[in-house]
């Protein structure tokens, strides 16, 4: 699904963020991304989803080579993508329903079909009751599930989360988790970086840790599912 | 097909609502454009039917041929046979001395001074006159024709008075000129206004686009809102200056009319020109589309935005 071989990355003026990464990510995956901040993560995750190119490097999405794409087929490849970020990049000037349907007037769907699928996606992360309400006035942690919303509404195949629970906390940032491991069930592969792993996590997850530029990889064990697996059952239904 | 439709409509939804919510400035941007687009408008209006007057003038040019005072009925009968046969002339019709003298008798009545004189004179000094229309109205072979007349014989004077019709219309192409000079400067300053406009909105919607594309808009998508915004802009613009050009017409309208009438009896003003205004609107559009173009393709190229 996702293939990085020897991918460098440089911005001007500064050191190599990332060093000789190569990595394989199957779909259906969860993966995080681990490493201190300033380590590479986001930088990671923009090559990944076509903002940035590598300095050097080949970076292949569904086989095809992202640094070799026309500029006007990049944001089709986008559309395979859900994005998510640490500050929710919702717009303030809409209510939430219209938050969550602007992936779909991009694809091109709208009216009834649009609105159907909004509701579902608002259902999905529990924000049904709040379609009218303005951004600003939910609360962070139901900020950032409607940033999921509009992340998971046009059915992506894999979704990205920049620190999603970054500024959250730990109840908020659980109900989050509880979202992303409901959507990993039901086949979708996720990319999430946190700068702890270890707090959060409740399954058998790959983790890629960053640090100075280069990649170590190790499989988290098992902790702490009970408490959560009652949130998950929540989502997943 | 349905689904692209769908877009546009929605797109057009969404500007409008945008523009309901900032109603004064939307008013201020089309009121500056209809104004700009009004200036030129009225000027090729003035120019425009000026012209026609002229033309009209011209198809009206007539050359007076005064015959000798003291020419005869024989002498008379032949100059005619002459006009006759001359194939530049459409028609003339002989006046008299005894009509002519009758006419100005009648006409003077009305001023003292005038009749005062006219009947000091006691006997007619007025000659027999033919007043001649010519086919063609071509300054050129007007005065052609009349320098014939003028070598007929027991012929005193032929006139024609087209010097000033002719620097009239000269003038007139020159104001032309200057009409489309003017327009395009106005042009250029719309380009410029409106460009600056959608900029500013540009500014403001920045979130909306930097979230648009990171979720896979493509340009054109992103695009679109803001040409719309500047097609519109113009189409009100448009219709502005199409109101603003009735009212002003209207205003002037009777006593346009009035001085018509006074240099000619069937010349008819024709204001309300509907290809101007069609012209005006579908300029502003294009002017608007244009400089929303120029400045969203900037906005996204400065924004890194692929």
């Amino acid at each position: 699904m996702i293939q990085f071989d020897k991918v460098t990355k440089r911005y001007p003026g500064s050191d190599e963020i990332l060093k000789n990464i190569s990595f394989n990510i199957d779909a259906g995956e969860f993966v995080f991304l681990t490493g201190h901040s300033g380590a590479g993560k986001s930088t990671l995750l923009k090559l990944i989803a076509a903002t940035e190119r590598p300095t050097s490097g080949t970076v292949l999405i569904a086989n095809q080579n992202v640094s070799q794409l026309k500029p006007s087929a990049i944001p089709f490849l986008r559309r395979r993508f859900g994005l998510i970020f640490q500050d929710h990049k919702l717009l303030y000037d809409r209510n939430c329903f219209e938050n969550v349907i602007l992936p779909l007037h991009i694809n091109g769907v709208t009216g009834q079909e649009a609105a159907k699928r909004v509701r579902a996606a608002l259902d999905k992360v529990g924000l049904l009751n709040k379609e009218k309400a303005m951004p600003i006035t939910l609360s962070g942690g139901e900020q950032q599930r409607l940033a999921i919303a509009r992340a998971v509404v046009s059915r992506p195949s894999i979704l990205l989360a920049d620190e999603p629970t970054g500024n959250l906390d730990a109840s908020y940032a659980a109900d989050i988790m509880a979202i992303f491991y409901a959507f990993n069930q039901v086949g979708v592969t996720v990319i999430m970086s946190t700068h702890d792993a270890l707090g959060m996590s409740a399954r058998q997850n790959r983790v890629m840790h960053i640090n100075q530029g280069s990649l170590t990889e190790h499989l988290l064990k098992e902790s702490h599912v009970d408490q959560e697996s009652s949130s998950i059952e929540r989502y997943t239904s | 097909m349905n689904n692209w439709l769908n877009q546009h409509i929605q797109t057009l939804k969404l500007v409008l609502s945008r523009m309901r919510h900032n109603m004064l400035s939307t008013f201020m941007i089309c009121l500056v454009i209809g104004v700009a687009m009004c200036l030129p408008s009225l000027f090729y209006l003035a120019v425009d039917n000026l012209s026609k007057l002229t033309d009209h003038i011209q198809k009206d040019t007539e050359i007076s041929l005064f015959l000798k005072v003291d020419a005869n009925a024989d002498e008379i009968k032949q100059v005619e046979r002459q006009l006759a046969k001359n194939q530049g002339i459409a028609n003339f019709h002989l006046v008299t001395k005894e009509e002519a003298w009758q006419q100005l008798q009648t006409k003077s009545r009305s001023n003292q001074e005038i009749s005062d004189a006219v009947s000091q004179l006691g006997k007619n000094p007025l000659p027999d006159a033919f007043f001649i229309q010519a086919k063609s109205s071509d300054p050129d072979s007007l005065i052609q024709l009349k320098d014939t007349l003028q070598n007929l014989p027991s012929v005193e004077l032929a006139l024609l008075n087209t010097e000033w019709v002719k620097r009239l219309s000269s003038l007139l192409s020159l104001g032309k000129k200057l009409i489309s000079m003017i327009a395009g400067l106005l042009a250029i300053v719309l380009l410029v206004i409106i460009g600056n406009t959608v900029r500013m909105q540009i500014l403001t919607q920045k979130d909306e686009i930097e979230v648009s594309n990171l979720i896979g808009a493509t340009r054109s998508f992103i695009r679109m809102p803001f040409l719309y915004a500047g097609a519109l802009y113009g189409l009100f613009g448009g219709l502005m200056a199409v109101v603003m050009l009735i009212g002003i017409i209207q205003a002037f309208n009777l006593s346009i009319s009035q001085i018509a009438h006074l240099y000619s009896n069937d010349f008819s003003v024709t204001l309300f020109d509907t290809q101007l205004f069609l012209a005006v609107i579908v300029s502003a559009i294009s002017i608007g589309w244009i400089g929303s173009y120029i400045a969203v393709s900037r906005a996204i190229a400065s924004y890194k935005i692929n």
